[in-house]
């Protein structure tokens, strides 16, 4: 019995061995990636999206979560460092917190490559443009009123200012609105908290001081959600309104594509892509060679029913097409990035 | 009866003496057991960069470990100081950005630890209100002061003194980091201070029972008003630590921190009530929970289960040593 | 004789009229905050606004009433809001399989119930002090809804009944708030009329005492503990509804909102004084502060400086009070 097991992991060992081989670069054998939190379900598919990734590779990918705190991510790190891994990959909590950590890194010759958020002294990120994602969900959000909305675009933005990334989300969505519609007003501007409940909470307050709008954005699908709750919560109909989210993270835009007339534009940003992205990266600086200081992931807006070209779902779980989505060209450069947020 | 409490206050040392050294060997137990089972399943746990790192890690609920127990032996409670952790940062990194001095920096954070410190006891000591409420309104206030102020901006220190640095990345014989050497002289110092000193002895006393401490002729109110500074400029060293640690005044720095500290103190043995409990008592209370998340994140347990795990865990530590101690009290 | 001044609190509280001492303080924050809110937006007293008012504070009130009965038995539970979250989603999960609104409460209402029983086993049988037992939960549940649902559970029903449990109209008035009206009086009822709304006050303000006059203190606490429990659980399936899904990372701090108003309203923490009708008045202050800050178009991040003073300066006005009574 005993035995047998043993063969069986030789021989498996000797498979993974020679399709690493099979590759013209060397392999890390493990990569660490501390998440920012994975209980959130754009993270959960970005983990996805590596671990695919690194299986087709023969990478171990060992994941930590920081669960929103700085202290713990720098902790999980010092762990990871300690493990020995060969390459880091982090979701920064914080852009200026991961500071310290990427000294430490250097100090200890780990390579890092890190996922979302731009950090003083890094090498490479992987991150999508949030301005553009914006933008682009702008112009059809735009072109959407024009059409449907008799050319007004009157908006709830349901944002979070905590982060730059959806501070440019929020922005890029009224420029590439007033490309369509130069007449376009935001006419609440909320601090959501990115969760569902407190969007619903404070979209209810604005709504009652002044329900005179006709888009509601959110700055990803909870946003856009807890919005849209809060309208239908407040005994309004959908007719005449539009919804627009933003991540298609997860099952909840699906859901909400199918049953909601309003639900009618998603900014897709694909997590699982993302993560693959990541790993390609890590491999490349494993194996030092020259990489872009950001790797632009690609982003598309979705309208209706676009969402069945890039995805599978059999009413429990959504799968990525893979054909689709790489055939996808990002922007080498971002139209706006958190740099130009700080001018 | 004035008399006769007077003379079991002075029987109680030795005879509390007794209990804690019970209670921290069965800690300490504990604490190697935990050792034991992540140095069998995790591979380089026992690593002293590992052991170390962790230590480095511990340093943070130490140090507020420290003024936290203080608090809870004069009987009060204190929750503030997770936002205490943010609030403080923003003098210390905005001073050394602008005078590019680590003294300055940290004499300002102190001086901001004091302020809330003086706040928080006021309010409690001499103007009477319940130390949950206070600490739960200056926590809520501070918090949301930090978030006014910043925009919810972290705020990147840009002077990168080499001495500041060290805090988060430096180590005493390029071993034990600085954070860790820092929390364990506090800590002897402080444990000096509770076991050995007079002052250590009223709070004891104040927590333990105030009629009786009024009796025997100490200030209730000036021993837990200090006892709230104390607190507080611990978490002010502890913010310190933090804010080098991730190299920037963070807004969300120290969320739920205070849990964190109020689990392990009260996990050490540290009663709630007051009057009861030690700084060893508490320092294993963390190093306990320390080593338990650094070893289960070392396992690969998603947050989840780490969460449960260590909920489960502190249940049924405060449990068993409450069976204990009623086994004890012969009741 | 720190017993004696102890024993002496409660009854006065017991006894006390409807707008005992901290309530009139309350009250005229309130109607100065009202007043106030109002001159400066005018939109404050809009149907719309009252109605998105009223619909915040029942989910606080349905839970804050459970709480203090907990608090005035001199416990606490933290656990509320991760419950609150778990409660969602299993709710959500039965009412997709089961298709029945009665099914998906009683599942939500059984787990919260055994949630509460679960703390309050640990805090009387295990004596393990509330605050950390529920901190020990908190972890728990916050843990175990992931372990459940890693994503939202999307509403597959389409229940109309359920729809409305959050979003629907009696005449003009949300059914969450008359369910929390309804959960309100039944509490009030049971505190003020009843003789185990007594002996709920004597198990906080003396627990000795009520021991040794016969009464089990612990199924006392273990009843609190269970009410609270079932009260997240219809907190919990109102926010399901209104969100349309089962959310596990709702209820953020809604542990510490809960506690908030209910020491707001003048219930002490360490147990046998407190009434719900403060409680009533806690949820609306800290509802009416949160509110007006939107309304006026202030930075939402005073949304917490401004509960965090009005609880100290509460309290403390209180105490300056009580003191002049004293006097």
């Amino acid at each position: 019995m005993q035995w047998s097991k043993s063969i069986l992991f030789a021989s498996a060992a000797v498979l993974a061995l020679s399709a690493a081989a099979a590759h013209a670069e060397n392999m890390p054998k493990r990569i660490g990636y501390v998440t920012n939190y994975a209980t959130h379900e754009w993270y959960q598919n970005v983990i996805k999206g590596m671990k695919a990734h690194g299986k087709e590779l023969g990478i171990e990918v060992e994941v930590q979560d920081a669960n929103l705190d700085i202290a713990k991510q720098v902790a999980a790190a010092e762990d990871f460092i300690a493990k020995g891994v060969d390459v880091l990959i982090i979701t920064p909590v914080n852009e200026e917190g991961v500071v310290p950590l990427l000294r430490q890194a250097k100090a200890a010759n780990v390579p890092v490559v890190l996922e979302g958020n731009p950090v003083k002294g890094m090498t490479t990120m992987v991150a999508i443009c949030d301005y553009d994602t914006g933008y682009f969900s702008g112009v059809e959000a735009g072109k959407y009123a024009k059409e449907k909305l008799g050319g007004t675009a009157k908006v709830m933005n349901v944002g979070l200012p905590l982060l730059s990334a959806t501070v440019l989300r929020s922005q890029g969505f009224m420029d590439g609105l007033k490309t369509i519609i130069p007449e376009a007003v935001m006419v609440h501007d909320l601090d959501g908290g990115g969760n569902p409940d407190r969007a619903l909470e404070v979209s209810s307050a604005a709504l009652a001081k002044n329900a005179d709008i006709n888009i509601i954005y959110g700055i990803n699908d909870s946003s856009s959600l807890g919005g849209l709750q809060a309208w239908k919560a407040a005994g309004k109909s959908q007719d005449g309104l539009l919804t627009v989210g933003t991540g298609g993270e997860g099952l909840a835009f699906i859901n909400a594509m199918q049953n909601e007339p309003s639900y009618r534009i998603e900014a897709a940003m694909f997590p699982e892509k993302e993560g693959f992205t990541a790993i390609d990266a890590a491999v490349k600086l494993f194996n030092n060679e020259e990489v872009p200081e950001h790797i632009v992931s690609p982003t598309a807006p979705m309208n209706g029913e676009d969402w069945k070209k890039y995805y599978d779902y059999d009413g429990t779980t959504r799968t990525i097409k893979w054909d689709a989505v790489n055939a996808l060209k990002p922007p080498a450069k971002c139209m706006k990035t958190s740099a130009d947020l700080k001018k | 009866m004035s008399l006769a409490s007077t003379a079991s206050l002075k029987d109680q040392p030795s005879m509390l003496a007794r209990l804690f050294a019970r209670q921290e060997l069965a800690l300490l137990v504990c604490l190697i057991l935990v050792l034991a089972f992540f140095s069998v399943t995790v591979e380089n746990f026992l690593s002293v960069r590992n052991l170390t790192n962790v230590l480095g890690q511990a340093s943070l609920p130490l140090i507020a470990g420290i003024g936290c127990a203080v608090v809870f032996i004069s009987g009060e409670v204190d929750i503030s100081i997770g936002s205490l952790l943010a609030t403080i940062a923003l003098p210390l990194i905005i001073i050394m950005n602008d005078s590019n001095s680590l003294l300055l920096g940290v004499g300002g954070a102190l001086l901001f630890g004091l302020i809330i410190g003086v706040v928080n006891g006021y309010l409690t000591a001499y103007a009477g209100i319940n130390s949950l409420i206070v600490t739960l309104g200056t926590m809520f206030i501070m918090r949301g002061g930090v978030y006014l102020y910043t925009g919810q901006r972290a705020i990147p220190d840009d002077a990168s003194l080499d001495s500041f640095i060290a805090l988060s990345d430096g180590r005493l014989f390029n071993v034990i980091p600085y954070s860790a050497v820092i929390a364990i002289v506090l800590l002897a110092a402080f444990a000096y201070m509770m076991q050995h000193r007079p002052f250590g002895r009223q709070i004891y006393a104040v927590g333990g029972n105030q009629e009786v401490a009024r009796l025997a002729g100490y200030d209730v109110r000036r021993v837990k008003f200090i006892c709230f500074i104390i607190s507080a400029l611990l978490a002010t060293v502890a913010g310190i630590i933090l804010a080098a640690r991730v190299g920037s005044a963070q807004h969300t720095a120290g969320l739920n921190f205070e849990f964190q500290v109020v689990a392990a103190t009260v996990l050490g043995g540290v009663s709630l009530a007051g009057g009861i409990g030690s700084l060893s008592g508490m320092a294993l209370g963390v190093l306990i929970l320390q080593f338990l998340s650094n070893g289960l994140r070392g396992l690969g347990l998603p947050t989840e289960w780490q969460l449960v795990i260590t909920g489960m865990i502190i249940i049924a530590a405060v449990a068993f040593d409450e069976a204990k101690r009623r086994r004890a009290n012969g009741g | 004789m720190s017993e004696l001044t102890h024993a002496s609190a409660p009854r006065r509280s017991i006894g006390g009229q409807l707008l005992g001492s901290s309530q009139l303080v309350l009250g005229l924050i309130l109607a100065a905050l009202c007043i106030a809110i109002s001159i400066a937006a005018p939109q404050f007293y809009s149907e719309a606004n009252i109605i998105a008012i009223l619909r915040q504070c029942a989910l606080v009130l349905i839970v804050a009433s459970g709480m203090t009965m907990l608090i005035i038995t001199a416990e606490v539970d933290l656990s509320v809001g991760a419950s609150l979250a778990f409660v969602g989603c299993i709710g959500m999960a039965v009412l997709n399989s089961t298709h029945s609104l009665a099914l998906g409460m009683l599942a939500a209402l059984a787990f919260s119930g055994g949630v509460g029983l679960f703390n309050g086993l640990v805090v009387t049988r295990l004596r393990v002090n509330s605050l950390i037992a529920t901190i020990g939960t908190m972890m728990m549940l916050q843990g175990g809804v992931y372990l459940f649902t890693r994503e939202a559970v999307q509403n597959h029903n389409r229940l109309v009944s359920f729809t409305d449990l959050g979003a629907g109209y009696v005449g003009a008035v949300p059914v969450p708030v008359i369910l929390a009206a309804l959960i309100f009086v039944i509490a009030y009822v049971t505190l003020r009329f009843t003789t185990l709304g007594r002996y709920l006050y004597a198990v906080g303000a003396n627990e000795k005492a009520v021991r040794l006059s016969g009464l089990r203190s612990e199924r006392l606490k273990l009843f609190a503990f269970v009410v609270t429990g079932l009260c997240v659980g219809v907190a919990g399936m109102i926010l399901s509804s209104l969100m349309n899904a089962g959310q596990p990372t709702a209820g953020r701090g809604f542990e510490l909102t809960v506690i908030a108003a209910v020491i707001l309203g003048g219930t002490s923490l360490l147990g046998g004084r407190g009434s719900l009708f403060g409680t009533l008045l806690g949820v609306l202050v800290l509802k009416v502060i949160d509110n007006g800050i939107i309304i006026l178009g202030w930075n939402q991040d005073l949304q917490m400086v401004v509960p965090g003073v009005v609880i100290i300066l509460a309290t403390y006005l209180d105490i300056i009070r009580n003191k002049a009574n004293v006097r």
